[in-house]
């Protein structure tokens, strides 16, 4: 049990720290960066940087909201 | 309520300096408005960092696992030699 514990620490650490690496070059190296080097291929257009964690915010402020009305929804039919 | 206050204050402070920021043109103006998204952003992972290191380090205690593992099957033959039901086995 406790290998299957420290493998998903692992593995979110690692998630966590790639995202903030990758958004960090994203947002704040690339600008200063010329438009022809190669490193301008693996990073999608700077709009992008924007959409995303925008988009990711809204639908977990959606999850969330479903999930709770879900959860009264539930409750009520149960005490009725 | 004194609570909310003071988060309410430290929001307004940082709106503030963001402001601030935006009109006096100490960083490029681009910078300026992705700031408040890079700090979010980076809150998460930082959030999600701390939760992958706490699961790495959680201390499991082998030994007093077993000792518990004995205490509970003390405490089911007491209880059922007095009769109470203890559930399933």
């Amino acid at each position: 049990m406790e290998v299957a514990d420290r493998a998903i620490g692992l593995l979110l650490s690692v998630i966590s720290l790639s995202i903030f690496t990758y958004y960090t070059f994203w947002v704040i190296i690339l600008p200063f960066v010329d438009s022809e080097h190669f490193v301008h291929k693996y990073f999608l257009p700077q709009e992008y940087a924007i959409l995303i964690p925008v988009y990711a915010g809204v639908v977990l402020i959606c999850f969330l909201s479903v999930f709770i009305g879900y959860v009264m929804l539930k409750s009520k039919k149960k005490k009725a | 309520m004194k609570h909310i206050i003071k988060i309410m204050a430290l929001l307004v402070a940082l709106s503030a300096f963001w402001i601030s920021l935006l009109q006096t043109s100490v960083l490029p103006e681009s910078y300026t408005w992705l700031l408040p998204l890079y700090f979010i952003v980076s809150l998460g992972s930082y959030g999600l960092l701390m939760v992958g290191v706490g699961l790495m380090r959680f201390p499991t205690c082998p030994q007093e696992a077993i000792l518990l593992q004995e205490d509970i099957v003390e405490a089911k033959g007491f209880l059922k030699g007095k009769g109470v039901d203890v559930g399933s086995d």
